[in-house]
């Protein structure tokens, strides 16, 4: 972590109440010695833990921890000795009256030598997304699928050879970081606040030369191989830990592979519903996240990818598309959204309409009717590859028969007023069916 | 308390004493200030603060007039009151008068004889108050907690305390000094092992039915219960209502955050309910698969005037996780109803509120269906 910025925690003993004020009895400056960040994606929040080795004297101590210049979540603030626990009580934190983003934690030793401690808090400002490419094979049957993680850090604060683990996950939170790392007083104040402008940010440019030293020290000792990244499930959350340490100043970003699967066996699906997509056909690729598909080791992280083709010329490319989809749990149906295509056309045509079976009440009045529709659908696969294609169609009415001819594949009735025609067809190959849909309405739908 | 040594924050108390008649107007504050020996800062109240001071006054023979002023802080002038807790039978409190365009009052207390007696001022004072948060660390199993109460005490009010006792309730208090714009956050809670239930619940009546069809995940809100009994490892006092974070062991000897609700007073007996996150590992679509009018009846003008439904409705739960779950089912039927046929059992919360816990496996999938005539519709 870095040496730039502000946060010193500094020891020392207290001599009188009064000294704690006066900042007279600080003694020294422990240096970091581990710095673990665990980021969130689905809130503004990283979780930052760091060691220090303090020498403390028998007695009360106090250590004073600041953090101007960055985001951080001040009623988080938590001190844990990793060592000799037992020795040492963490009395109290103060945040001192008529200074900001400062505050003092009193420590009660038993004990006076050299103790490590871990100081955690919340950050706001450093963020992480998944995002992925894909490589459909020349027949489209397979995909190769690379993962990757771009961590970015707008914390205000330097992070040098921290080691960088992800969350992905929903978590609930009540207030946002970022506006508990703003307000003047820690916890706030009872009564009306005074309104707080957010403080300047301080001028990076002069850091920068210094920023890209770092980055060169960094990348001389960086690993010969890809890191890997160890992925565990805890509680609802699904945690990424990225191997050894990473850089990343404030204001840039690192790119992190997550995986990188060859060959997973990938559906081409294409899917019609004119309530969803209008008179388009959307195309699919369609996979599961599971063992049969070399995945499933762990969810997949939402994200945007972007799908390309080998057309096996000199490794050349053709991009597909892109898709963006949500988190995928182990096991399930993965369908990524490819967009609307033209090289699949599927056409319903109404080929007859007609009323029938009127019912009339005591007055002569029309109480009951059925309204029949003959609908003939074409499906056409233009592609040189086989396809699946599923039609969906909505009656708006829950009362209705259908009665199918031809070769409409798999039939589903979906909810009760859905149903779900699911076609397989060959290269160029062109099917169609027909079905005769009677809605009842009035008394005959009773 | 320090107040005499700030200039903008003054709590004076000065006693003067009316030997021979003086006129009322004439307010003499002539005798030194007495010394507080002793301030509480009660805390229980989160609405408002109680301030109790203790004071040694000199009274002399006759009526003391005894002159209670303040600046620059805020207090609720009719919430302050005197108690004499020494000689209570020999200076008795005459009456309270409030001078005019003055943040004070003035008790008169007459006395037989001139003595010295210890008295309690009790007052209202704004702009210091407490918050309680609490931290708790659940293992990785998520059956038991380490919890963390901390109190966190914010004064704002413009004066300052030195050593005052700070109570929270009638049984829990300590000393403290807090100044003017200080806050402090201390422990006051810490108990290792403490039971947790997590739960899962889908309410049909928030959620969506069809995740298929949303290009977002659908969440299913995931909670922690903490029962306030000794069986917990609680159970001796209310759990103070406050913001509960919650996060969990990693396994590397580090923890991960999980999330963060406020919770409610807990008193003794009662759960705490810790909603810290949405689980995209369990999935519920729910469809309806049947609405038709049956049991129509007509007017004479064969217009319809009472039906009845037989509705079906088929919900799947899905769990991708790799440890079952027991997820809470909430279904909503309105209207005057019966049940036709339910393939699982459910507890009736109200007239149009059902329960299922529905226990899915690892990697498990339950369905359940729903078929039920809701009667007398007009």
């Amino acid at each position: 972590m870095k040496n730039r910025l502000i946060l010193p925690a500094i020891i020392g003993v207290l001599l009188s109440y009064s000294a704690v004020y006066a900042k007279v009895d600080l003694v020294t400056l422990p240096k970091r010695e581990t710095v673990q960040l665990t980021i969130y994606n689905s809130a503004d929040l990283t979780l930052v833990r760091e060691t220090r080795d303090l020498t403390l004297k028998k007695g009360t101590n106090r250590l004073q921890f600041s953090w101007a210049n960055t985001l951080i979540d001040p009623t988080s603030l938590d001190m844990l000795p990793k060592l000799k626990g037992k020795e040492i009580d963490i009395l109290d934190l103060t945040f001192p009256p008529r200074a900001r983003n400062l505050g003092v934690w009193s420590v009660e030793s038993r004990m006076s030598g050299d103790v490590p401690v871990e100081i955690a808090y919340l950050t706001s400002g450093l963020s992480w997304r998944a995002f992925y490419m894909g490589t459909l094979s020349k027949n489209e049957k397979t995909m190769r699928l690379k993962g990757y993680v771009r961590v970015t850090n707008n914390s205000g604060e330097d992070y040098e050879q921290a080691q960088i683990r992800v969350i992905v996950g929903k978590i609930n939170l009540i207030d946002r970081i970022a506006d508990l790392a703003r307000r003047k007083y820690a916890y706030g104040r009872p009564g009306p606040s005074p309104v707080v402008r957010p403080a300047p940010q301080a001028d990076r440019a002069a850091g920068m030369s210094e920023v890209k030293h770092k980055l060169m020290r960094v990348e001389k000792s960086m690993m010969a191989r890809p890191k890997e990244i160890k992925k565990e499930g805890l509680s609802e959350y699904f945690l990424y830990t990225i191997e050894g340490t990473e850089t990343v100043p404030h204001g840039w970003s690192r790119r992190l592979p997550s995986f990188d699967v060859k060959e997973i066996p990938v559906v081409n699906l294409y899917k019609f519903e004119q309530e969803r997509y209008g008179n388009q056909v959307m195309r699919f690729l369609s996979f599961k996240n599971d063992k049969a598909h070399k995945l499933g080791d762990t969810p997949i992280p939402g994200g945007t990818l972007k799908a390309f083709r080998d057309v096996g010329k000199e490794g050349r490319l053709s991009y597909e598309g892109k898709s963006r989809f949500k988190y995928i749990p182990l096991d399930e149906d993965v369908e990524l959204n490819l967009g609307p295509v033209a090289n699949v056309i599927v056409k319903p045509v109404l080929m007859d309409y007609k009323t029938d079976r009127y019912l009339f009440d005591g007055k002569g009045n029309i109480s009951g009717w059925d309204e029949i529709r003959v609908f003939e659908v074409s499906v056409k696969n233009t592609r040189a590859i086989p396809v699946k294609v599923e039609i969906r169609q909505n009656f708006k009415t829950a009362s209705w028969e259908m009665e199918k001819a031809g070769d409409f594949g798999a039939y589903e009735k979906v909810d009760l007023d859905t149903v779900k025609f699911t076609l397989k067809l060959g290269v160029r190959e062109t099917k169609t069916f027909r079905y005769t849909l009677t809605m009842h309405h009035g008394k005959r739908a009773e | 308390m320090k107040g005499k040594s700030r200039i903008y924050s003054l709590l004076v108390l000065t006693v003067s004493f009316i030997v021979f008649a003086a006129p009322v107007h004439a307010r003499i504050k002539l005798v030194a200030l007495p010394e507080r020996e002793k301030t509480i800062i009660r805390l229980d109240n989160p609405n408002a603060t109680l301030i109790e001071e203790e004071r040694v006054l000199t009274l002399q023979k006759g009526i003391n007039k005894v002159d209670f002023s303040w600046k620059g802080v805020s207090i609720d002038a009719d919430s302050i009151r005197l108690n004499v807790l020494t000689h209570p039978y020999k200076a008795i409190l005459l009456g309270v008068g409030y001078p005019p365009n003055e943040a004070a009052l003035v008790w008169e207390i007459h006395c037989d004889e001139a003595f010295e007696v210890t008295v309690r001022i009790s007052y209202l004072l704004s702009n210091i108050d407490r918050m309680i948060t609490y931290k708790g660390i659940a293992d990785k199993a998520e059956t038991h907690m380490n919890l963390k109460s901390f109190l966190v005490l914010r004064n704002f009010s413009g004066e300052d305390f030195e050593k005052a006792s700070v109570f929270l309730d009638d049984n829990l208090s300590f000393e403290q000094s807090v100044s003017h714009e200080e806050t402090r956050q201390l422990l006051f809670l810490n108990k290792r092992g403490i039971s947790i239930e997590k739960g899962w619940t889908f309410d049909a009546g928030k959620l969506p039915w069809d995740p298929e069809k949303l290009d977002i995940n659908v969440g299913i809100p995931v909670s922690y219960r903490i029962k306030n009994i000794k069986n917990s490892g609680l159970g001796t006092y209310a759990l103070y209502d406050g913001k509960v974070r919650v996060f969990q062991e990693d396994g590397h000897k580090g923890t991960i955050f999980l999330g963060e609700d406020k919770a409610g007073l807990v008193p003794v007996g009662e759960t705490m309910k810790i909603y810290i996150g949405d689980s995209r590992d369990i999935v519920v679509t729910q469809r309806k698969m049947q609405e038709k009018r049956i049991n129509v009846r007509r007017n004479n003008k064969n217009r319809v005037v009472l039906y009845d439904t037989d509705e079906l409705i088929k919900a799947t739960a899905e769990n991708f996780k790799d440890r079952p779950a027991i997820l809470t089912m909430i279904e909503h039927i309105t209207d005057q109803w019966d049940m036709a046929e339910c393939n699982m059992k459910y507890k009736k919360k109200d007239a149009y509120t059902l329960e299922f816990e529905i226990e899915l496996p690892a990697h498990g999938k339950k369905e359940l269906s729903l078929h039920y005539n809701r009667r007398n519709l007009r």
